[in-house]
């Protein structure tokens, strides 16, 4: 198999500064490579134009090409899970994707039944997508690629609304695809922990935007820096913690499906507290019941009060929840304007414009006023969806994987925003990660959320 | 029944009912909309619901009708019924065929380009989808202290930046999983175009020819 050669690569998208400038680089066959470095420096616009599916949706190419053999079907899992399917079932787009390549009908059968045995997803095919996990999403957007028989498999951030195990599953499917398949496999992911025994090469993208080959001395002291410290052991909540959260008897359900059932549980004010837990288990329904956009069984207090007696408005100005889709959560089209508004709408003056300044300096985002907040990368958005809540301040912030599309550097600053914040505002925050790296020096308490109960968990 | 000759019939009978008026017609299509959708085993609560929903408008038209128009009974009782005729005749069409069959069906039979096909389902799936993504981002503005409410035009504006970022997005994702514009599919499931379709189709369209051409000679 022919490898991949980038020859002087210049790509930029509409009236922005290029996004990958005079890029040469070779990406060998039948190997696993990943493609890392900070937010919006070009990653996921080099997978895509591997793919093919850059220029046509965007962006101009100024120079240079992508030499992928044409012969080589190219199979491409995209990072937000829900986006990558057009029917409604996992057997149906199967067959849809096998009808598109003209594969006979009764060979269809056959390959779509050995791609569900290979990803073990077999029990999953009749089931509707939106009924499914992100993880399980993912196993099935792989099962996709691997019925069409691609050559080479493009991974755009996959694991981001991914649980640990099922990460773990889909990397060492990944690692059987590569050695006894042969596939190229080519990945970007910003948590690079667990591919230690996997990884053949590391390309590593700067915040200029030059991309460099990582020496095999370095690839490992880079992997190496991302080993777990596993189970750093976090403090459980003690007596003279003041509880701010409370829930009673309460019940979380599905449809039929009970998520929750927690008979007596508080959550603790001025804490940075964490919730883990497998892909699907009800993290983020539990979030949306704690701000009253979900009906639940049983009894919620803030400080005592039942939430279902304080006015809505009211109730979310105490308590506000950070939503996962940074998108959503825009009002304004620029980024000036997004500062504004928040600030218009802000509790307390502790983010003075001073102080604003000097984060947007820390996270990267200064001198991106007139830009509309939509054109700015996954972890851009994130970053500063975080930082027009942190400016509004309400006593509780819920934040639903606010790690997504973050590097390790902007998760750090990320974290001394909010931790700053907290402690000056006495402000609570409950998160809701995945990504568990270096989370351990910011987080007071670990809730882990396991068959049906929450827990607090003395390791992390 | 094929599901695009479905399409047609139910079409077609509207389409006529809609330049009559005839009470005999209209209830001629709600009796056999109604045979159609028990044979399918429509669950009773669902045909109940049928009669209930449309109740308001047909009566609202009545009385428009007969006590403040022409007074003409015949022709209140027309459009009554003609309510009815209408929401059945659509209830048989949309609870008895399943939109990826349709799809098959407008693509094998009827040479509609594939693209409208798939691309039409995917916007049928992404829609309980969009329903949710509109709460969530009131929701989310109410957070930041922006009352967004139902009428509110940056509400709509927002979803449907949403709408064009996933269209964007699934078009990508299409086109990842081998669809090619213009380019020949191979087939798994055949939907055929039976003579009883075809029968069928034309027996219930000349069926219900004989209460207008009735009406039209007395």
């Amino acid at each position: 198999m022919a490898p991949i050669k980038i020859d002087h690569l210049t790509f930029q998208y509409d009236q922005q500064p290029p996004t990958l400038t005079d890029l040469t680089l070779t990406i060998p066959a039948g190997q696993l490579s990943l493609l890392v470095g900070p937010s919006g420096c070009g990653k996921s616009t080099l997978l895509k134009l591997m793919a093919g599916l850059y220029p046509t949706f965007g962006g101009q190419l100024l120079h240079g090409h992508v030499d992928v053999a044409t012969d080589q079907q190219i199979g491409f899992m995209f990072q937000d899970p829900d986006q990558q399917f057009t029917l409604d079932t996992v057997r149906h787009e199967l067959i849809f994707s096998l009808e598109n390549l003209q594969v006979a009908p009764d060979e269809i059968d056959r390959r779509v039944q050995q791609a569900l045995r290979f990803c073990h997803i077999e029990p999953l095919a009749d089931r509707q997508f939106s009924t499914l996990s992100g993880g399980e999403k993912q196993k099935c957007a792989l099962a996709i690629m691997i019925a069409m028989d691609s050559h080479i498999f493009l991974l755009d951030e996959p694991f981001a609304s991914v649980d640990p195990q099922s990460r773990k599953q889909l990397l060492d499917q990944l690692a059987v695809l590569r050695d006894q398949y042969h596939k190229t496999i080519i990945i970007t992911d910003h948590d690079l922990s667990g591919y230690d025994t996997l990884v053949d090469q590391i390309y590593q993208f700067n915040p200029q935007r030059q991309v460099r080959q990582l020496a095999t001395e370095q690839r490992h002291t880079l992997l190496a820096s991302y080993h777990q410290q596993a189970h750093v052991p976090v403090a459980l909540p003690g007596a003279t913690d003041h509880e701010v959260i409370h829930l009673q008897s309460l019940t979380l359900a599905r449809g039929t499906r009970s998520l929750l059932t927690a008979a007596d549980f508080s959550l603790y004010a001025h804490k940075l507290t964490l919730i883990t837990g497998h892909n699907g288990i009800g993290k983020s329904t539990l979030f949306t019941a704690l701000v009253r956009m979900f009906a639940y069984q049983g009894t919620i207090t803030l400080d005592g009060t039942d939430i279902q007696a304080i006015r809505k408005k009211k109730y979310w100005q105490q308590i506000a929840l950070v939503f996962q889709e940074s998108a959503h959560q825009f009002i304004d089209i620029t980024v000036a304007e997004e500062l504004a508004l928040s600030k218009q709408h802000r509790l307390t003056d502790y983010f003075s414009d001073q102080k604003i300044d000097q984060a947007l300096t820390q996270l990267g985002l200064d001198g991106m006023d007139e830009r509309v907040v939509y054109s700015l990368s996954e972890g851009q958005q994130k970053k500063l969806q975080i930082l027009t809540m942190l400016i509004i301040s309400p006593a509780i912030l819920l934040l639903d994987e606010p790690l997504k599309g973050l590097d390790r550097q902007s998760i750090n600053q990320v974290f001394q925003l909010l931790h700053e914040s907290c402690q000056a505002q006495h402000q609570t925050a409950i998160i809701i990660s995945h990504q568990l790296t270096d989370l351990a020096t910011w987080v007071d308490y670990h809730v882990v959320f396991d068959q049906h109960h929450l827990q607090y968990a003395e390791v992390l | 029944m094929n599901p695009s000759l479905k399409l047609l019939t139910v079409l077609l009978a509207s389409l006529e009912i809609s330049f009559t008026y005839n009470t005999a017609a209209n209830l001629l299509i709600v009796v056999t909309a109604s045979i159609y959708l028990i044979s399918h085993r429509i669950r009773w609560r669902a045909l109940m619901w049928l009669l209930v929903v449309p109740l308001i408008p047909a009566v609202g038209l009545f009385t428009t009708i007969y006590f403040f128009g022409a007074h003409q009974l015949a022709t209140a009782v027309a459009l009554f019924t003609r309510m009815y005729a209408y929401v059945f005749a659509g209830a048989a069409f949309t609870l008895t065929t399943s939109p990826l069959v349709l799809a098959h069906s407008l693509e094998q039979n009827c040479h509609l380009p594939s693209k409208f096909a798939y691309g039409t389902l995917a916007a049928f799936n992404m829609l309980p989808k969009i329903k949710t993504t509109i709460l969530t981002i009131k929701n989310a503005a109410a957070m930041r202290g922006v009352t967004l409410s139902w009428w509110s035009p940056r509400l709509y504006f927002k979803a449907i930046l949403v709408a064009i970022t996933w269209s964007e997005n699934l078009a990508q994702a299409m086109i990842s999983h081998g669809f090619v514009e213009g380019q020949p599919r191979s087939t798994y499931s055949v939907v055929r175009v039976t003579a009883s379709d075809i029968g069928w189709t034309i027996g219930l369209l000349v069926l219900l020819q004989a209460p207008i051409v009735w009406a039209g000679l007395h």
